[in-house]
Formats: structure tokens, sequence, C-alpha cells
């Protein structure tokens, strides 16, 4: 699909004239949707979509303007608008376009080849199989009353007025399934989300067995006393904490002050045992891709260096106003959004316990499995209070389900507070990518019933 | 914006593989947005997005393809795909379309190209001026103007044919102060269903005064207390304690699978009898509100809960047609690219009889919530959290210092038997409420101030014992 980059570049230089400069960005993307209710299929649907979005910046003013609708007359007036727009913008010389840089020559991994060969009958099958397992590993799992599974096809074009052109190409295939259990009276529910670029990465046995698990072991959970202790994050709970951190690391929220980081450059912020990286070119990484949305090459920044803050990400912008190079880090959700900057596939070096060594050192504490934390992680302000579930733990064991309660501390004492990081590197697809161990972090209060 | 013999023949063609009932939707949206921050206009954006699905019913089972190309051909296109996982052939014929009208909800007073864009870009560096010149502790501030036009058109083989005119305006800014290294955060928003007319229904520099207010007093906040408390929820946005702790357990979707807390338990008591609560998609210029539903049903005012006692759940089409009865107008989707679900439009718990300051005056400890942030609700057991942006402790029945980091969390079901005390002071929020349920959809919440005796808030401070006054 070449003739996509050929009207990219065409929009460049229609739009690129008196100094102004320009930018085409096209998705051309299939996506397919298979939903089951308790085993039986409720939902289908492929669908094709496409757009286009125009970015131009005329002395330092940022006007941009989408559409999905590829008529010539759409596209002109697309670009058209683009530069009208741009003269309602404030000028900022920092705002420029990013020049062409020689992409590095690697396989990414992110395209699997074989993804439009899998018939819609393999993917019903591959969510009945994994809806089946999770019935079969536990009979207290009662239901599945959602097994979503989801595939993209993407292809990318990019075009700038300096020069740069270049397009790629990624697969992804989604497994989220809602679980219900119920013992007696008792009901507890999980959600398990599995994602890759490759579909025969979507084990049906490990997702089923996986969410089961998870959603038996919460189950006759109740509310313990409120108290300070220690508590063992399960990888898929760091997750959800590290992407919030994760949103304090961008130069961005450095320079305009939204950070609980700020001025925090340099100095030592986490505990040694943490060393954080942002990899856009990890192999088999979801959000990995050639080039960023500005046409940047992705890299690999080290955060943080065994608890030192070393670096932010950058985009061109940010990068210009701190007279440094792009780090490749600009974002685009899709051709309806201005680049944004924001992290790419998150890495936190695993350390050497396993898991159930991490939780056999403590006396008293909390292992958590599932938290609810929307609003509650405020990347601003350092605040971090949430709803969370799980099972005690006292001298090394786990005790009793435990549901109903709150573990609240802040995040700059959570980064401190890490004091072992275990060696079961998972791949968490939120935010992005994130991939992470187990962690141990003390000092936490968990919110329960009167002590 | 179709002909009506191309959607005869595409919902022919999607009819042809057996299905029992086929549908069109077509949109059509355009927008405008303009972003601030370091008090400079970074972007301003226009989009135009259109395009049609095509959805076909056999029994339970749905299927759907979209297209973002409206000619006949790729209509008829799309109405074959989603036909092909039929293996019988055509069982029904289309009936001939009756269009359906119902007088204009959310009139447009005054239309989005009645102001150049220079003077919306304005009101947002105006209101730079205002929260910058408020304290010289305010050092950031972030702004948004957004406009939607979104056109809908629904025909269906039953002989369906209806439109809805949906325009919204949503203006937000944050206000970031910072104190040494602490720093805190203030809202301001508004928006509706509406045209240009809310600018000068609402005053934004005011609600970004308040907004640097809440901050500047936050800056000097503790950490919230940890443990079961008293709790007081503010009107207005508090309604999202509702939304989180039942309305999604009341959508059908986790009804008919049986999966909610509160399946099969039409007629009984499930709440206190000071707690009546609605689902009203009726309301003229909410942001929730809809001429008719994303299914083509016309939107309703449901009573969720009457005196405590749970009265009916939130139906969309799909699966009213699995339990065979009505809709109640609550199918919704995100765009032309996704199915419709259940979802709610404006969600509300009824007025009581308590004086506001009363709640407050007759609390002896607790905490007063005055701004939140937003919640999440977990189905089958009915637990859900939210959190509060703005809080104080309240001591001998008065307001004392500010806390922050106060999430509070709790059982729906058993927090909506316990609530004591509800107040006169209904009120909806201010209109940029979005909720996110695998797609996103713009509702409106709100309650009257309301008194929950004992849950479980989570701070890191110590507890504040949960006796109640008089």
């Amino acid at each position: 699909m070449t003739d996509y980059l050929d009207l990219a570049k065409r929009i460049v230089e229609n739009a690129s004239v008196n100094g102004v400069q320009a930018e085409a960005f096209i998705i051309d993307e299939i996506e397919t949707t298979i939903q089951l209710g308790n085993g039986d299929v409720e939902k289908l649907s492929q669908s094709g979509s496409k757009g286009v979005g125009v970015r131009v910046i005329d002395n330092g003013r940022v006007g941009y303007a989408y559409t999905s609708d590829f008529g010539d007359n759409a596209i002109e007036q697309t670009w058209k608008s683009a530069v009208e727009l741009a003269s309602i913008a404030s000028p900022d010389d920092f705002r420029k376009l990013p020049q062409p840089a020689e992409i590095p020559a690697m396989d990414l991994e992110i395209w699997d080849p074989e993804l439009q060969n899998v018939s819609t009958e393999q993917k019903i099958e591959l969510m009945k199989a994994i809806t089946q397992a999770a019935h079969a590993h536990d009979a207290r799992l009662a239901m599945v009353p959602m097994a979503q599974y989801l595939d993209f096809i993407t292809h990318v074009y990019l075009a700038n007025s300096n020069g740069f052109a270049g397009s790629y190409s990624r697969t992804a295939a989604v497994s989220i399934l809602m679980v219900v259990g119920r013992d007696g009276t008792s009901v507890s529910q999980a959600f398990a989300v599995k994602a890759s670029n490759f579909f025969s990465d979507l084990d049906p046995e490990e997702i089923g067995r996986e969410a089961a698990e998870r959603v038996v072991s919460m189950l006759g959970g109740e509310a313990v006393p409120t108290q300070v202790c220690t508590v063992v994050l399960d990888p898929i709970v760091a997750g959800e904490l590290l992407g919030a951190v994760s949103r304090a690391l961008t130069a961005e929220s450095h320079q305009k002050g939204r950070s609980f980081l700020i001025n925090k450059l340099g100095q030592d912020i986490a505990s040694d045992k943490v060393t954080l990286i942002d990899n856009g070119r990890l192999k088999r990484g979801l959000s990995s891709a050639p080039f960023d949305g500005e046409g940047v090459p992705t890299s690999i920044t080290r955060l943080i260096d065994e608890g030192v803050f070393q670096n932010v990400v950058y985009d061109t912008y940010t990068a210009s106003k701190d007279g440094v190079q792009s780090t490749g880090n600009a974002q685009r959700g899709s051709h309806r959004e201005v680049p944004s900057l924001g992290i790419s596939n998150l890495y936190l070096q695993p350390g050497t316990k396993s898991q159930q060594e991490i939780i056999s050192e403590i006396d008293n504490g909390m292992f958590v499995t599932r938290i609810m934390q929307t609003g509650g992680i405020d990347p601003i302000t350092g605040d971090c209070s949430m709803g969370a579930y799980g099972q005690w733990i006292e001298n090394g064991k786990l005790t009793q389900p435990v549901s109903g309660v709150t573990i609240a501390t802040t995040l700059q004492d959570l980064l401190k507070n890490i004091s072992e990081v275990g060696s079961d590197l998972q791949v968490i697809p939120l935010f992005g990518s994130i991939n992470t161990p187990t962690l141990r972090v003390d000092n936490v209060t968990v919110g329960g019933t009167q002590s | 914006m179709i002909p009506e013999s191309t959607v005869q023949k595409v919902l022919a063609e999607a009819l042809k593989t057996g299905g029992d009932l086929a549908e069109i939707y077509v949109e059509d949206r355009t927008s405008l947005s303009l972003r601030m921050e370091d008090s400079k206009i970074e972007n301003a954006v226009r989009g135009v997005d259109q395009g049609a699905g095509i959805r076909v019913f056999f029994g339970n089972l749905v299927t759907y393809a979209y297209t973002d190309d409206l000619s006949e051909e790729s209509l008829l296109r799309a109405a074959a795909a989603a036909a092909a996982a039929g293996k019988g052939s055509s069982q029904k014929t289309v009936i001939n379309l009756s269009k359906t009208s119902r007088p204009v909800l959310s009139p447009v007073l005054k239309s989005f190209d009645q102001l150049s864009i220079a003077v919306k870009a304005k009101l947002l560096s105006d209101a730079d001026i205002v929260a910058r010149g408020y304290n010289p502790q305010v050092k950031q501030f972030m702004a948004q103007y957004g406009e939607l036009n979104c056109k809908v058109w629904m025909f269906n083989s039953d002989g369906l044919q209806v439109e809805d005119d949906r325009s919204f305006v949503e203006v937000g800014g944050l206000v970031i102060a910072q104190k040494g290294d602490v720093i805190q955060r203030g809202m301001a928003a508004f928006g509706g269903q509406k045209g240009l007319e809310i600018l000068d229904e609402n005053n934004f520099d005011d609600s970004v005064l308040k907004g640097a207010e809440s901050a500047i007093k936050m800056l000097d906040a503790r950490p919230a207390p940890a443990g079961d408390m008293t709790v007081v929820i503010c009107n207005g946005w508090g309604g999202v304690l509702f939304h989180e702790a039942c309305g999604h357990q009341m959508e059908a979707d986790f009804i008919t699978k049986g999966s909610s807390a509160y399946a099969g338990r039409i007629g009984e008591q499930v709440a206190s009898p000071l707690i009546s609560a609605y689902d009203d998609g009726t309301i003229p210029g909410r942001r929730g509100s809809l001429l008719f539903d994303d299914d083509g049903t016309p939107s309703q005012c449901t009573t969720l809960i009457e005196k405590g006692i749970l009265k009916e759940y939130m139906w969309d089409l799909v699966e009213a047609r699995r339990m065979n009865r009505e809709s109640t107008g609550n199918g919704r989707r995100q765009s032309f690219r996704h199915l419709p679900m259940p979802r709610m439009t404006n969600t509300f718990i009824g007025a009581g009889e308590n004086d506001p300051e009363e709640i407050i005056a007759e609390t002896k400890k607790g905490i007063y919530i005055k701004q939140m942030a937003g919640g999440q609700a977990e189905i089958a057991k009915g637990d859900f959290v939210f959190n509060a942006t703005e809080a104080y402790l309240i001591e001998d029945g008065k307001l004392t210092a500010p806390v922050r980091g106060a999430t509070v969390m709790g059982n729906g079901p058993k927090v909506l038997s316990e609530i004591d005390m509800v107040g006169t002071d209904l009120a909806l929020d201010p209109g940029r409420g979005t909720c996110g349920k695998f797609q996103t959809a713009r509702v409106s919440v709100g309650q009257p101030t309301i008194r929950i005796p004992a849950v479980t808030v989570g701070g890191t401070d110590e507890p504040v014992a949960a006796t109640m006054g008089i």
C-alpha cells in the first residue's frame, strides 16, 4: 500500500507553502472483535477503517485537522483547515517538525504474518477453549460472562516537509476475560487481559488457568484491621502503579510543573533495587515501532538507574526546549489526536527472588492481587490511595483472602520503600505495555476495620 | 444522508443469510478543540468523522461491520460482511420505513459558527490570567475548549427510521499550585448538550477562580485518615457514588448474565427507604440526554430504585430482545465503529428531607468530600471506589482541616442500605462527566448531600472514630 505513503507526501507538498511545515499521518486498520457470553458467541465484528491527520506549523503555531474521507475535496479541506487553525495558536519557537534521521534496521517482531490467515472460526475456538480451560481449572469458577477477542492489523504511513517518509505495519491480538467466582454465598470477580503481537502467543490453557486462579483466590475475602504493613504487589498490580509513575517521567510533565518528581532529576528517588527503562525498540513490545509519531527513531532511555532519577523521555518539542535530542516518544493513539509525549514499553529490571520467596520472608502483610485505582493515583501530587483485594500474609504464608480494604501511600514513598523486586517478569498490557515483576513495598497503610 | 432506496437495498442484503433484524446506523461528526497550557494556545484541532455500521441479529448473536465510505457499494459490502455469519436464506422482508419524530429535546440556541475561533481561544487565555493572578503559588494552568456536533440516522428492517442531532460544548481547566515540595490541583469545568449559549449561562472565570481557591487550600491539607468512618458527600458531582456503587451493576448486560449483585432482585429492598434513584435520558441540555438512543429507542426516565425498592434495570435492544421485553432506551455506542451496549444516561439520587448544613452539623466526626476525581465499580460483589480531590475533616459538626489522598471504598448494596441522611439540595454535576466501559460515553451524575455512617476511607493517617452525633 505505498499509495498511502504517496498520498501522505502529496498532502505535505500541498500544505507546506509559504514557509509552513507540514506532516501527514495515515492509519489504515482492520479490527476484529468477537465476544462470547457464558460460552456462546454473542458479537462478531470485523471492519476496516482509515484516516489522515495533518499537522502544520506556521512560524511556531500548530494547527491540526483530520478526516476519514479520502476524497480529493475532503483531503484538501483538511489540510487547509489545519493551516487556517494554526493562526489561532500562540507562536512558540520550539515548535518544529524533526529532521529526518536514519531508522536503524532491526526486526522488532511486531508483525505476525499469520494473523491475516487465522479464520474467524479459529478465533471463536480460541475463546471457547479459554472459557473451558477456566471452568476446568476450578469448579468454583461460576461463570465467564464475557470473553472478548480483539485483533488489529495496522498500517501506518508518515511524511513531513523536512523530507521524512516512512511506514510500518503492526499486528496485535488481545484476549479480555471477565470471570466470576462463587462459593456458597461468597462471590468474587476478576479481569484477565493478555495481549501479544502474535496470535499464537495466546495460550488458552494458560489464560484460562490464570483467570480461574485469580478469581478463586479472592473468594471469601474480608476486611482486616487498619494498620501499616508490608505489601507484596502481584505484577498486574505493580504494572498499574508503574504506569501512573511513568506519567511523571516525561519531559513535558517536568517542563510544565505537573510531576511529583519535579526538580528531582539526578537525585535518589527510589530504592537502589529500582532500575526502570523505557524501550521503544523492545522486541515483541506492544508499543514498539521503528519510529515514533513524528518520524523520530525510537530508542532506549534509562529513566531510573539503581534508584537515581537519570532521564525523562522527550518528543521533538520538549527536546528542543531543553536543547537535547528527542528520545522518540511522541505517541499517536489515532489520526484523530495530535501526537503527544508518553512512555512506550516500560521495563522494570527484574531481581532474583521468586514471588513465593518474597512472600515467605514477610511476617505480617498483604499480598495484593487486584486494585481499583481510577482517580486514586495522581502523578501530579503523588497521592496514591486505592481499593485492594488479595490475601493476608502471616509468618511467610498466605492465610486468608482480603477484600474491601484500601491501601495508601504516596508515589514518593512507594518508590523509596520498594524493598524487593521479583524475578517473575510479566508483560502487563496497560497504557501501552509495562513489563514488571512482583514488588515488595514496606510501610503502606492498609485501611479497613477499626483496630 | 443516504437515499431511501439504498437503505432498503442494504437492509435486504444484510438479511440475506437468515438474520431476523438488520439495522443501519449512520453518523456524521464534526469537532473543534483548543488546548492551552504554559499560557499558550498549544494547538487547535478540527475533525471530521463519518461512517456507518450495519448490524444483523440472528437470535442472540449480533454481527457487525462498519465503513467510513457512505457510497451504496461500500454499504452493501459492509452489509454482506455482517451477514456472512448467517448460514440460512432470507426469512424476513424489509418493512417500509416510517419515520418517527419527537420534539427536539436539547435545542441549540446559538450555533457554533456564531463566535470566531479566536473568541473561543480568548475564553481560555482570559481564564489563564484569572488563575495565575489569584495567587503566586499557582504555577500552571491548563485549559481545554471543545465542541462537537454529532448527527445520527438509524434505520432497521422493522421499518424504524429516526434521527438525532446532538451538539456538545465542554470547557475545562486544571489549576496546579505548588508550595515547596507539595503540589496540588484544582479543577474547573462545565459543559452540556447545548450550543454556544452555554458560554453566556456559565462564567468560566468564576469556575477557574474556585478551582484555584481549592488548589491553594489543598496545599495545606494533611493526609486523609485511614479506616472506617462517617463520610458526607457533596451534592452534584457526589453522584459518582451512585454511578459506581449501583449504576453499573444495574446495566442489563450484567443482569441477563447473572453476573451482577442486583440480578434477580426486582421488588426487593436494596437500599435505605430514603433512597430513590433514576436514570433520565430526557433532561434538556444534559450531557447524557438522548432524543433516541443508539438503537433508535426513544429515551425515557427510568425509576431504578423507589424508596429503597429495586424497580428496574437499564436495557438496550440486544438485552431486551434476549429477555423478550422492551428496551429502556439505554443502548449507546462510542461511534459508528462500535456496537451499542447498555449504558447510563443522566443518573441521580432524588432529593431527601435533610437540610444539607444540618447533615454536617449533626456529624460529630468524619470527613466531608467536596470534589471528586473519579471512580470504578466491580460488578459481581458490587464493590466500588471513588477518589476525593478536595475533602475536609468534620469535627463536632464543623468542617475543619483539609485532607488529601482520600479514596472511599465500599460495597454498593451495603452502603446504599446504610445511608442515613439525604439532603434537599439535589443537583446534577457541572457537565463534564465521561464514563468508560470498554467504550466512552458522555454521562451526567447527580445527588443531594448524603451521609454514610461508616465506610472505608483509604488515607494514611490515624483513623477518626465513626461516632454519630445526636
